[in-house]
C-alpha cells in the first residue's frame, strides 16, 4: 500500500496513509502517515461505531493540512475499545504463508 | 475513545510476538528508501475531492472478485490487481476477499475500512468539498512480489483519479 501511496503522489495527488505498521515506513517511505492503534481489518473503527469512524477520518484528512514535509508521521490519539487479547481480527483459517511457515516449522 | 496527551502508536499491539518478530525483523534501523514523492496541498478540505482506497480485497458484487485461489497455490504472492467500487457502495454490495484478516466485520459495516457513509457526512457539512466518483481496492498481501502492483495497479489507479479530478487520496492498508 505504501508503495501505491507513492505512485499516486508522484502523479501529482496528495496522499494520505492511515497506518496500523506505520514502522514500514523506513522500507517504503509513504509521502504522509496517520498511525493508528487499531486492529487489522478494522483501521477506522469498530462495526456500527460511526462516532469514531468519523473522528478518524476526520482526524486522518487532517494531517494533509499539518504535514508540511515528505515522510511526516502522525500519531493519532484513538484507543481501540477491546484489549489485544480480546481483540478478534484472525481469519478462520491461517493464511497460506502462515501455514506454510507453520507446515516448514514441524 | 481518545486521550490528549501524544503517544507514539505502537504498530505490534495487535498483532502478536510470531508476527512481531517476523515483520519487524524486515525493518531497517534508518530509512531505507527512495526519495519520497510530494505533491503540495493546495485546496482547503472544503473545497477537495476525495477519494478513499482500502487494501481489503473489495469487489462490487458481479464484477471480478479478488482471486484468492491463486494464492492458496501459490503463498509467497497475492492478487495484484485492483478494482474499482462505486461511491454507493456498501456492506451489501461489496464483496471482501483477503485471507489474513477476518473479513466478517466489513461484511457487517463497510465504513470500518472504508467510510464512505462517515465521507458523505462530511461532505453535507460541508468540511469536505466532494467525494470523488470512484473508489478503489487492492488487495493488501502481496508477500514477495510487489512488481505489478507498483508498475501496472497503481499507475492505473493514479490515472484513473486524475481523470475524476480527485484531489486528494486517503489510503487504508487493513
Amino acid at each position: 500500500m505504501g508503495l501505491v501511496a507513492r505512485v499516486i503522489e508522484a502523479a501529482g495527488i496528495p496522499t494520505v496513509t492511515l497506518n496500523m505498521i506505520w514502522a514500514y515506513q523506513n522500507i517504503v517511505g509513504m509521502p504522509r502517515i496517520a498511525a493508528i492503534e487499531h486492529p487489522f481489518g478494522r483501521p477506522y473503527g469498530d462495526v456500527g461505531d460511526a462516532k469514531t469512524q468519523r473522528a478518524v477520518l476526520e482526524a486522518a484528512l487532517s494531517v494533509f493540512e499539518t504535514a508540511q514535509e515528505p515522510g511526516h508521521v502522525e500519531h493519532l490519539p484513538f484507543v481501540w475499545h477491546e484489549s489485544p487479547k480480546q481483540t478478534k481480527w484472525h481469519p478462520a483459517e491461517p493464511s497460506p504463508i502462515i501455514a506454510l511457515m507453520q507446515k516448514r516449522r514441524s | 475513545m481518545s486521550d490528549a496527551q501524544p503517544r507514539t502508536v505502537d504498530p505490534w499491539r495487535f498483532t502478536g510476538s510470531f508476527l512481531e518478530k517476523m515483520l519487524s525483523s524486515r525493518i531497517p534501523d534508518s530509512p531505507a528508501y527512495d526519495p519520497i514523492p510530494w505533491t503540495p496541498v493546495t485546496k482547503p478540505l472544503s473545497e477537495s475531492k476525495l477519494a478513499l482506497l482500502s487494501t481489503a480485497g473489495l469487489s462490487m458484487r458481479g464484477d471480478r472478485p479478488f482471486d484468492m485461489d491463486f494464492e492458496r497455490k501459490n503463498p509467497t504472492r497475492g492478487d495484484p490487481s485492483w478494482r474499482a467500487l462505486l461511491a454507493d457502495a456498501r456492506s451489501e454490495t461489496v464483496e471482501a476477499n483477503h485471507l489474513h484478516i477476518d473479513t466478517s466485520y466489513i461484511a457487517r459495516d463497510l465504513n470500518v475500512a472504508l467510510p464512505l457513509d462517515r465521507a458523505r457526512e462530511l461532505v453535507a457539512e460541508g468540511r469536505l468539498g466532494a467525494l470523488a466518483q470512484t473508489h478503489y481496492s487492492t488487495m493488501g498481501f502481496q508477500g514477495s512480489d510487489t512488481t505489478t502492483q507498483e508498475q501496472q495497479s497503481a499507475p492505473e489507479i493514479a490515472a484513473r483519479m486524475i481523470s475524476d479530478e480527485v484531489d486528494l487520496a486517503l489510503l487504508a492498508p487493513v
